[in-house]
């Protein structure tokens, strides 16, 4: 990739600032060739790369070394884009939301600092992967869980940090203390963190005043350079129930009636119901199915689902804990169907240490078309409200339709809300089908305004539209976060953009792509 | 025991115990299941992809014998199909070398 300079920046003040990040970090650790540039890239980009390119990268090794790099970048107006390790596909993967910008990469910042089975915690660096803590947990017999996302490629803290989930929930929810560096280089840890060698600092959130960790997640006011994570205890057991409904419709019976046991806390995750075209994207391609450039239609969707052995709507339902309590538990799902439905549902019991561990499989549906591939998350939030469930997936599934790409659904729902997560796969080298790909989803935007949903996440191309959307009195909240962006990032050089926050220096890009 | 035997056996191409590695292969051999284990051994992802483009006897990079080093630098840092791309934080030079020199190591001739 060519480059392309931070906006402002000459090339010779962008050469010397390069330098003296070199300085800091030494010269093999400032990455600024054309190949370097590349791999930064957003590889599964819906768009055009150039609209996400970084001009370079420079890896720092310590907090004092974070600090001085900051240093330079205020002095030189660069700036900088924070990845922990840069596995944020579908969102934008490794890449910055400002064409120009410098990533910061935190990947060599990769230790375990602690990890606590006592009190059920963990003290990470960025760098940190779901399989090195993983491998961490097994190697030492640490019976704690970890709640792992669909790509276990990615940094514990970088995925915490941008709220990604699991079936244990939303990830973000367990972070208790961050250690950060301002924009002007200065060390702050929140919550009890803030007392000199505070020792409950990964124990108790919000220590005393204010809660900063919020405030840091999915924004752009500081550099997370460690980050507390409790984890839960390994269960006894585990109920695994196998859901598997036939018909589109039988979304919102079965919400109705799994939900509520989700609120009274019988069931202890999310329940999650994927449809089934999520059995085929991991493992077939598409044109073993269906050869036509319009949606998949319904009579080849019931081959689909015969030949693989899966509903409409799937997911394993689980229950853990204490085996008598899963079992009493258990008893109380199979009655709550029943009240809805004479199907039968296998019910598996295991061992509550019996996690799967983390894995790359599921990036296997890029590959849905054939040669290179590229997806792209559409997330609404919503009421865990079964008629409401229905209409977002009917409503969805038309927009699909109406551009002719294949429906991939999932709602999570929790005992309140239901986040629906809806998944668009293409190719990346059929530019008519990625523009179909671009209108569909500013349509579910859109339609998700009107109805009063709001995404949760989002892809670089798309956190000015999505932050648009949260519009009460004139975007007030976004007005909010950009006047504190402002007085604490006055050079505005953490992250510009993110989240649709514009620091004063960068914001005629709002929009820009 | 006999479990263990079998398990040993198993487990003894990712050990390194099965050939006699230089240090830098060995190295190579940490640097690949550090950072291309995930997807490129038994019921990886990108095994599967592999197995689907080219058959399963080229699936498994660690087994291939055909590797190039120049390929195996190009596809690191430019991705291939859908396979993304590494950087040289996560793959820094002197650990791509290492790895050039696991997957391109000089094999024992097969037995007749």
């Amino acid at each position: 990739m060519k480059l392309i300079l931070p906006p402002g920046v000459s090339r010779a003040r962008f050469e010397q600032a390069l330098k003296a990040f070199a300085s800091v970090v030494g010269p093999e650790w400032v990455l600024a060739t054309d190949e370097d540039r590349e791999t930064y890239l957003d590889v599964y980009s819906p768009g055009r790369d150039t609209s996400h390119a970084a001009s370079a990268a420079v890896a720092p090794a310590s907090v004092e070394q974070v600090q001085a790099l900051l240093k330079i970048a205020n002095e030189f107006r660069i700036p900088l884009w924070p990845i922990s390790r840069g596995k944020n596909f579908g969102y934008g993967g490794a890449a910055p939301r400002m064409a120009g910008t410098v990533m910061l990469d935190m990947g060599r910042m990769n230790r375990i600092i602690e990890v606590n089975d006592k009190l059920g915690y963990c003290i990470l660096e960025p760098g940190v992967g779901f399989f090195d803590l993983w491998e961490h947990l097994k190697s030492n017999k640490i019976a704690l869980q970890l709640g792992i996302p669909g790509n276990g490629w990615g940094s514990v803290v970088g995925n915490a940090l941008e709220r990604g989930f699991s079936p244990a929930g939303d990830h973000s929810n367990n972070i208790c203390g961050l250690e950060i560096v301002l924009p002007n280089g200065e060390v702050v840890r929140t919550g009890m963190g803030a007392m000199g060698d505070g020792k409950a600092w990964p124990l108790f959130k919000h220590g005393f005043g204010p809660s900063w960790d919020q405030m840091v997640v999915q924004g752009n006011l500081a550099i997370v350079t460690k980050l507390c994570l409790w984890m839960k205890p390994a269960d006894e057991a585990a109920i695994s129930i196998e859901i598997k409904l036939p018909k589109p419709s039988d979304l919102q019976w079965c919400v109705e009636a799994l939900a509520p046991l989700r609120l009274q806390g019988v069931i202890d995750g999310l329940v999650r119901l994927t449809s089934y075209q999520a059995s085929a994207t991991v493992p077939t391609l598409r044109n073993q199915w269906y050869q036509g450039s319009d949606s998949i239609p319904d009579d080849v969707i019931a081959q689909m689902m015969q030949r693989m052995n899966v509903g409409w709507w799937n997911g394993p339902l689980r229950l853990a804990g204490f085996s008598d309590v899963c079992e009493a538990n258990l008893k109380r799902v199979l009655e709550r169907l029943a009240k809805f439905t004479k199907q039968e549902f296998p019910v598996t019991r295991m061992r509550g240490d019996a996690q799967p561990g983390p894995t790359t499989y599921p990036l296997q549906m890029v590959n849905w078309y054939g040669g290179r591939g590229g997806h792209i998350g559409y997330s609404p939030v919503m009421p865990a409200d079964p008629k409401l469930v229905q209409e977002q997936f009917e409503r969805t599934r038309r927009r699909y339709q109406q551009f002719g790409l294949d429906y991939s659904g999932t709602f999570y729902i929790d005992g309140r809300a239901a986040t629906n997560v809806n998944l668009i796969l293409y190719s990346k080298d059929d530019e008519e089908q990625k523009q179909r790909v671009r209108q569909l989803f500013e349509a579910l935007i859109k339609d998700a305004r009107e109805q009063g949903y709001g995404e949760y996440r989002t892809h670089l191309s798309y956190m000015d539209n999505v932050a648009a959307s949260y519009d009460f009195n004139r975007n007030a909240l976004l007005k909010l976060n950009e006047r504190v962006k402002d007085a604490i990032d006055p050079n505005g050089i953490i992250a510009p953009g993110r989240n649709g926050i514009w620091p004063k220096a960068y914001r005629a890009h709002r929009g820009v792509l | 025991m006999k479990q263990l035997l079998v398990l040993l056996a198993l487990a003894m191409p990712a050990l390194g115990l099965a050939e006699d590695l230089s240090a830098s292969q060995l190295a190579g051999q940490k640097v690949f299941a550090h950072r291309c284990g995930m997807c490129h051994r038994e019921g990886g992802t990108g095994t599967f992809v592999l197995a689907r483009r080219l058959g399963a006897a080229q699936s498994l990079l660690e087994q291939r014998t055909d590797l190039q080093p120049e390929t195996i630098r190009y596809v690191v840092r430019w991705g291939l199909t859908n396979m993304p791309r590494l950087s040289r934080v996560e793959v820094p030079d002197p650990d791509m070398n290492q790895l050039v020199a696991y997957l391109t190591r000089p094999r024992p001739a097969a037995a007749p």
